[in-house]
């Protein structure tokens, strides 16, 4: 791939929380559990969140700088497999399919700042990854405090 | 604020009562719950008394008066929740009076304590086997758990429904498997997909995935053969299983019995093979306590005798089993074991060297989890209300024998007293049990502390000297099972939570007689502290 420039570092960026927003939708009418489906409908608003706040960004770049990582990246998302999406999925199913493709857009921005020629951009793909380690950061919390039941 | 019920928390847990009464020293208000007037009482802003097996109709009465007062933590309830009108409509049943009339608490105490418990801000429910040693056990646990989702308690730091756990590493040993339908880390058993994953991880073809029996179901069915290997390590079980003449039946049923412990005792003469154990000072290994926090314990002492690690006995006995697990220390097995428990991924005796860390810990990046289901997350999605309805104990008082016997422990003592009975230091400071009598119920029958006194159940005898003392209540003796002389389990009965197996070592009925001067005492005094 060649070097993105700020419009494709955009378009990329909508184009992710759009395709999440669609997936997690797509996901809460597929789900049986009605846990489950509620929590996927509240990560789909999320995204919708995550699109708006860079669409901000699109009219204000500058605002992206002041994104910082997380105090921790704890890596539990590394530490899980990535569950496959089905009808009788569980709530801690759910969350790790999230944090899983948070991770996946960490690496992604991480990956295309490594490409980027420029450094502005470079910087802003930096941004961008910082901003989706939050999310997964405050997904691991939830997947921590109801991935583990001790249940005997 | 501190709700603490069926917990002699003084006694049986001493460590945590030091933060309860630092906590009241501090302005916390706490609340103690307990049949029996227990040294807590002294430090509560309120003791309420409720009567033996009645903990299901005095906290739903404490809920419906929530309710009815709008103390509910609705936001809460719609959130987090599944099904509040399910309980809201349930504990309808249990109006203050009615519920009065079941547990004995007045109607006025009790309202106090639900405006108290509605009104605070937060409120942490400690509860241990008072509550779960009743054939309703795992209701009781229910019914605790209604009332912290009702009044929001549950993820919410220094509240939560917080079981004490019996012994320094029960909570350990149940992480581990230690039980007879997961593997570590609650694995399910029957789960093919766990079941895989670590047969795979050890290197073997293919792993059982038929859950065991509970030990309750493991003794009854040594009597039809369907128990015929019992493998016993560190408990004293004809001392510590409810009612023991038919523990020994069930023992001596079995065909082949080992036991692996640190002394002689009463279990011991019926094992065919005794493997020396080693104590908690002469080996390396972790402990996990009760707030989930996996902490380092460390060899001290050289082990006497043939004494061995328990996990070097283990993996000699696969070795002959024809398996050799290659491990050359305990270090070893917790890393081992760490590759497919992902609660405890993260923990590492170089990370728990000075201060443990709590489970879940899933990385090395990880810093443990203080309390779980923060704002009201639970890992089914919301929190499901389960209603319950009150029970009476399974041996109601009656002519024949009239009193309740309950029983638990002695500060002085642990268990079966394996170690503290073979100290000479806690046998001088608490050397034989004692019954302790309301002095109403004394008087009655003209005893007084000191006199010997014969306790009798529809299953046994026991001998042993009476203390007349107000911490019981009329109608109800108690006593421990530390001693085997005068073991409290010559009594209890054999009935059991039908969830758990959990035997009703909290009630039981009973005769008490007093022995007149002269008359044989029916039973051998064993002094087992040795020099």
């Amino acid at each position: 791939m060649s070097s993105p420039d700020m419009k494709q570092l955009f378009v990329i960026a909508t184009r992710r929380e759009t395709e999440a927003y669609e997936f997690y939708s797509a996901a809460a009418a597929k789900v049986a559990d009605p846990n489950v489906k509620d929590i996927f409908n509240q990560l789909a608003k999320d995204e919708k969140g995550h699109f708006d706040l860079i669409e901000k960004f699109r009219a204000n770049p500058a605002d992206m700088k002041k994104i910082a990582a997380p105090s921790s990246d704890w890596k539990v998302a590394e530490s899980e497999d990535l569950p496959r999406l089905s009808t009788d999925m569980k709530p801690k199913d759910a969350v790790a399919l999230a944090m899983k493709k948070e991770q996946q857009a960490v690496e992604m921005y991480r990956s295309l700042s490594t490409i980027a020629t420029d450094q502005n951009v470079r910087k802003m793909f930096d941004n961008l990854a910082n901003m989706e380690l939050g999310h997964k950061h405050k997904l691991e919390t939830v997947f921590v405090d109801i991935g583990y039941p001790e249940v005997f | 604020m501190i709700f603490v019920i069926g917990s002699n928390t003084t006694e049986a847990h001493p460590v945590i009562s030091y933060y309860m009464k630092r906590a009241v020293k501090r302005g916390a208000i706490l609340i103690v719950n307990d049949p029996r007037k227990i040294d807590l009482a002294k430090w509560a802003t309120l003791y309420v008394q409720h009567k033996v097996g009645t903990d299901i109709a005095y906290i739903n009465g404490l809920m419906n008066e929530i309710f009815k007062n709008g103390w509910a933590r609705e936001e809460y309830l719609k959130n987090c929740t599944e099904n509040p009108d399910v309980i809201r409509e349930a504990v309808k049943e249990y109006p203050v009076e009615k519920a009065s009339e079941i547990c004995g608490v007045p109607v006025e105490t009790m309202k106090k304590v639900a405006k108290i418990l509605g009104e605070s801000e937060s409120a942490s429910v400690c509860y241990t086997l008072g509550i779960t040693e009743h054939i309703c056990g795992t209701d009781n646990v229910k019914t605790l758990a209604n009332l912290q989702m009702v009044l929001g308690n549950i993820g919410k730091y220094a509240a939560g429904l917080n079981p004490q756990r019996g012994q320094n590493n029960v909570q350990g040993a149940c992480d581990m498997g230690a039980l007879p339908n997961v593997f570590h880390n609650y694995q399910p058993v029957d789960n093919a997909a766990a079941s895989e994953k670590i047969a795979k991880a050890w290197g073997v073809p293919s792993l059982p995935q038929k859950p065991g029996y509970k030990m309750p179901t493991m003794l009854r069915k040594a009597l039809d053969g369907g128990t015929k290997i019992l493998y016993c390590v560190g408990d004293n079980t004809v001392q510590t299983e409810p009612h023991m003449a038919h523990t020994i039946k069930e023992i001596e049923a079995i065909e082949f019995f080992i036991v692996c412990d640190i002394f002689p005792t009463i279990t011991t003469p019926y094992a065919h093979v005794i493997f020396p154990d080693t104590s908690w000072g002469e080996e390396d290994g972790t402990f996990s306590n009760t707030e989930r926090r996996v902490q380092r314990v460390r060899k001290a002492l050289t082990p006497p005798g043939e004494a061995r690690s328990h996990w070097w006995v283990m993996q000699e006995l696969a070795k002959r089993l024809g398996k050799d697990l290659g491990f050359t220390s305990a270090q070893a097995v917790w890393e081992d074991m760490r590759k497919t428990a992902t609660s405890y991924a993260g923990i590492t005796w170089e990370r728990i060297e000075k201060i443990g860390l709590q489970w879940p810990c899933p990385t090395l990046e990880h810093p443990g989890t203080q309390f779980l289901h923060k704002d009201g997350k639970f890992s089914r999605g919301k929190g499901l209300f389960v209603p319950t309805k009150w029970i009476p104990q399974a041996e109601q008082p009656d002519a024949d024998f009239p009193v309740i016997l309950s029983t638990g422990r002695r500060l002085w003592h642990y268990h079966s007293g394996t170690q503290t009975r073979n100290s000479v230091g806690m046998e001088n400071l608490f050397g034989e049990e004692l019954l302790e009598i309301s002095p109403k119920d004394a008087s009655a029958m003209n005893i007084k502390t000191g006199d010997t006194v014969r306790a009798t159940s529809r299953r046994g005898s026991i001998t042993l000297k009476a203390w007349v003392t107000e911490r019981s209540a009329p109608g109800v003796a108690w006593c421990a099972f530390h001693f085997a002389e005068a073991c409290a389990n010559v009594l209890t009965i054999d009935r059991f939570d039908s969830v758990t197996e959990t035997a009703e070592y909290k009630a039981c009925a009973i005769k008490i007689e007093k022995v007149k001067d002269g008359e044989p005492l029916g039973v051998g005094t064993i002094r087992q502290a040795r020099p």
